[in-house]
């Protein structure tokens, strides 16, 4: 399996051999050739971020780009802050939600929404083309260090829900920073809510705790805390903000498509409109579109494609079943803060708790399964496997993959955009038409492999 | 053929112009073999005022850590301050990052090893043999080390200065004149521990060079000025990463770089018998001290690390190059102006004499330094013609061509930092010396 993923979604590999100085420093000169301004940075807290920041740090200087560092904090703090300062860009120092070996660089454009598509696109062609500016001596700017992005991301969110009530409630919160950049952030935003918090692995000095997906097989030890504070409400988070794992009042950790259906639930019912989210995500999302008189917009798996269609129609609410949501009135990308505030003024104001609006949720039984395969092997396995499935007139949309729907049920087989394999996601109303669905997709896939 | 005039990898270390061939992915691959080269190990790096010094020192800190080095940053210092910081921090190396006396779109990378000095030739060819061969090791990330910063480096020189060569009792009025280089940090606090009463000149650390940073006499007119305006008893200069020392006496003279070390040489000697080590270019009033203060004196070839490494065979209490370099082993392993400071005001305190006064006891020579540009391809029959031209005169081929004349001397050799012929000579009078260049410049077509 290969180590390295240079694709428009940025650079991400193990660092090491795959993902080395010298590659992530070519990427800043790319980025700050393309982009040519000034620029924001900030980093999570893997044991890798301080070698490749200061890669990025010197090819951005290289390239003339005016560098200003805001260190250790969640990507959609930099997000909102490189849009409101109205700079050139930015660049996160990320994987999320991936393994600590793992390492990535995220391109941010003006408007503090990630590259699109053909941007990143562009991106690729200065960076194989491998012209980058050159600075002279005297135009290389100092770095600057500015430590006020949290404080605005903070301040933004807090404008935009009902404090008064939150605080009323006096919620006792659980929380697993998963020693990541939310470490400070997301402990300020709660007792700022005006909550009792609970925190566990803020430390950033420390290594990550445990696998920083906050799927619901990693929230064990938050779900420990949850029922030794006896907190109303448990919060997991990644290493860079922008998925949540939630856990119930009563130590029940729920599925990572679960946060998004809350969330659709809750402003649904507010401001019924559009949901965006990709061909791989749970249909729940479509059953309460129809309830609150919705509908949903599925595009390809990737939130740069879910952030982007938001805005362009004005949905009530985007994001994807890995636990990453956009709440539009606070910025057009996956922000894990947002989502925890806009969660607790709902329970707040409607006086329920998470797991009664948890049971208001449509029931499916997902199951996913990913077949690791060379880079070279997964296209054309993918596309022996389309061909098989374009002369038949079936309900299948190729837009990312494969898609099968049916009234029961769906199966999503797709490239994955992050790592070198195919994932295969299947889900239904029961365990056995789901299993059902998953084994015959493999059973295909078996019979196609290239 | 059309060599490239802004990037030179050589022993010396990787040397380049900013915005064009030294690119950070470069430094970056070079840092990353250095960190190879000491095994992962502990790595301090400093750097010296340039403003392309932050970016070239976060390709550096990325390429080190990345092979698993302990990377320690000792910040914006001296030269002579890394190499005392990679000893007293029990480092296994150190890179500085400094063009030392270059111009100011120039930045370079040293290397140094974990007893403060410059790697030697056939270290440096190890090194470079990694980096081209790309045999760079990865440690993976878990075992990555966090940065650490080092805040007092420079205030540990000026205690091992001051405890090894002692504070003065005159309270001498000094002008210094630092290049805004990385001298800024540290002259002006270094003198009045010394107990000396400071005129400074051009200490803003802002790698902006109000003058070009090599110390010699037509870049120094305005600390002429300074010391003849403010009646100092002397004056100093530095090049950007004070490694090197140029003195201008209380009249406002520049002395020549090559009486710098004659003077530490002399104090050392009155103090200490011992050997010398001087490189093949360096002034023959080196030869005349060591005879009147009863020392040795023996010579190596040019580079700092030629010198170093010969100092340390022949256990030689005191060293240097003609380019106002003082290498002092009691505090450091590496040239320090400095060190070259305190010795010739203790010089001064103990003759109770000038500057002036004190090289008037000394043989007075004139040397002429000159550089050719020469087709590489040209120089191995150019050094031959030489030595066919004077097979009667007693000649040193350690380095290129040095011929020993009655009383003088010419030496022609290859740069080794720039893509140059050096002519040195050195005669008893100034049109001696302008003959012999004559002479030579014939030879040379």
């Amino acid at each position: 399996m290969s180590l390295l993923k240079i694709s428009i979604a940025g650079v991400r590999g193990v660092v090491g051999e795959a993902l080395t100085p010298e590659l992530l420093i070519r990427f800043a000169q790319a980025m700050g050739t393309y982009a040519n301004g000034k620029i924001a940075v900030c980093r999570d807290t893997r044991p890798s971020g301080e070698m490749a920041l200061s890669a990025v740090l010197s090819g951005l200087i290289a390239s003339g780009c005016q560098v200003i560092d805001l260190g250790i904090c969640p990507t959609p703090s930099m997000q909102l802050y490189v849009g409101e300062k109205g700079f050139s860009g930015g660049i996160a120092v990320t994987a999320g939600h991936n393994p600590e070996e793992w390492n990535a660089l995220k391109f941010v454009r003006p408007d503090g929404m990630y590259f699109n598509a053909l941007q990143g696109q562009e991106l690729l062609d200065v960076y194989h083309q491998g012209e980058f500016n050159k600075a002279r001596w005297d135009q290389l700017p100092p770095v600057v260090c500015d430590g006020t992005a949290v404080d605005g991301h903070i301040a933004r969110i807090v404008e935009q829900v009902d404090v008064k009530a939150i605080r009323a409630r006096r919620f006792k919160i659980a929380l697993d920073c998963c020693n990541g950049g939310c470490s400070l952030a997301s402990p300020r935003l709660l007792e700022q809510l005006g909550c009792e918090v609970f925190v566990i692995n803020n430390d950033l000095t420390e290594r990550l705790p445990h696998d920083p997906d906050p799927s619901s097989g990693n929230l064990s030890q938050l779900k420990a805390l949850l029922k030794a504070a006896g907190a109303d409400i448990g919060f997991g988070h990644d290493t860079d903000g922008e998925r949540l794992g939630i856990v119930t009042e009563k130590g029940e950790p729920l599925h990572q498509e679960k946060t998004l259906g809350l969330l659709a639930r809750v402003l649904l019912e507010r401001r019924p409109g559009i949901v965006v989210t990709n061909f791989s995500t749970s249909r729940m999302v479509e059953d309460l579109a129809r309830r609150f008189g919705g509908s949903v917009v599925r595009t390809p798996v990737g939130q740069a494609f879910i952030a982007g269609k938001v805005k362009e129609l004005d949905a009530t609410v985007g994001g994807e079943g890995s636990g990453g949501v956009v709440v539009p009135f606070v910025q057009y990308t996956n922000d894990s803060l947002a989502v925890i505030a806009v969660l607790l003024e709902y329970l707040a104001c409607r006086r329920r708790s998470i797991s009664e609006l948890d049971s208001e949720l449509p029931r499916y039984v997902m199951k996913k399964q990913d077949i690791l395969l060379e880079p070279y092997q997964i296209f054309s396995t993918l596309q022996n496997l389309r061909a098989q499935w374009e002369e038949r007139e079936e309900a299948v949309d190729f837009t990312d993959g494969i898609k099968w729907e049916w009234p029961d049920g769906w199966l999503h087989v797709r490239a994955s955009n992050t790592e070198s394999l195919i994932r295969v996601i299947a889900e239904a109303r029961d365990e056995s038409r789901a299993t059902e669905l998953l084994d015959g997709a493999l059973a295909q896939l078996g019979s196609v492999a290239g | 053929m059309r060599p490239i005039r802004t990037l030179k990898i050589s022993i010396s270390g990787v040397r380049g112009v900013i915005g064009d061939s030294l690119s950070p992915a470069l430094l970056a691959n070079f840092a990353q073999s250095f960190g190879t080269y000491v095994g992962g190990a502990t790595v301090v790096v400093g750097r010296d005022t340039r403003t392309s010094g932050e970016m070239v020192r976060h390709a550096v800190v990325s390429g080190l850590i990345a092979t698993g080095c302990r990377v320690i940053d000792v910040g914006v210092c001296p030269v002579p301050t890394i190499q005392l910081a990679a000893r007293n921090l029990h480092a296994h190396g150190g890179i500085a990052i400094t063009a030392s006396h270059n111009p100011a779109e120039w930045n370079a990378l040293k290397f140094i090893k974990g007893d403060g000095c410059f790697l030697s030739s056939y270290e440096a060819e190890e090194l470079l043999r990694i980096y081209h061969q790309h045999e760079y090791s990865f440690a993976p990330s878990r075992r990555f080390r966090t940065l650490r910063y080092y805040p007092r480096a420079i205030q540990d020189h000026i205690d091992r200065i001051v405890e090894k060569i002692g504070r003065l009792k005159s309270g001498f009025r000094v002008a210094v004149d630092c290049c805004n280089g990385a001298g800024s940090l540290m002259s002006p606090q270094f003198l009045e521990a010394l107990g000396c009463r400071v005129i400074p000149l051009h200490v803003i650390p802002d790698g902006r060079f109000p003058r070009p940073p090599e110390p010699i006499a037509q870049n120094l007119s305005e600390l002429s000025q300074l010391v003849r305006d403010s009646k100092a008893d002397v004056g100093f200069a530095q090049d950007a990463d004070a490694d090197r020392l140029a003195i201008i006496s209380e009249s406002g003279e520049p002395i020549g770089e090559d009486n710098t070390l004659a003077l530490a040489a002399y104090y050392v000697l009155g103090k200490t018998r011992g050997t010398v080590v001087v490189n093949l270019s360096t002034s023959q009033v080196l030869d005349d001290i060591a005879a009147m203060r009863g020392g040795r004196l023996l010579r190596s070839r040019i580079g700092e690390v030629n010198v170093t490494d010969r100092m340390k065979t022949s256990g030689a209490i005191i060293g240097g190059e003609g380019n106002g370099g003082v290498i002092y082993p009691q505090v450091n392993f590496g040239r320090d102006s400095f060190v070259g400071m305190a010795l010739i005001l203790h010089l001064m305190q103990e003759e109770q004499k000038t500057v002036t006064e004190i090289l008037a006891q000394l043989p007075h020579y004139s040397m002429i330094k000159t550089a050719r540009q020469i087709a590489s391809d040209q120089i191995p029959g150019l050094l031959e013609k030489l030595k066919r031209f004077y097979g009667d005169k007693k000649i040193d081929l350690q380095d290129g061509v040095k011929i020993h004349l009655d009383g003088s001397w010419i030496h022609v050799r290859p740069s080794n930092t720039e893509p140059i012929m050096r002519v040195v000579v050195e005669a008893p009078s100034l049109e001696q010396a302008e003959k012999l260049v004559q002479e030579i410049e014939a030879q040379l077509g």
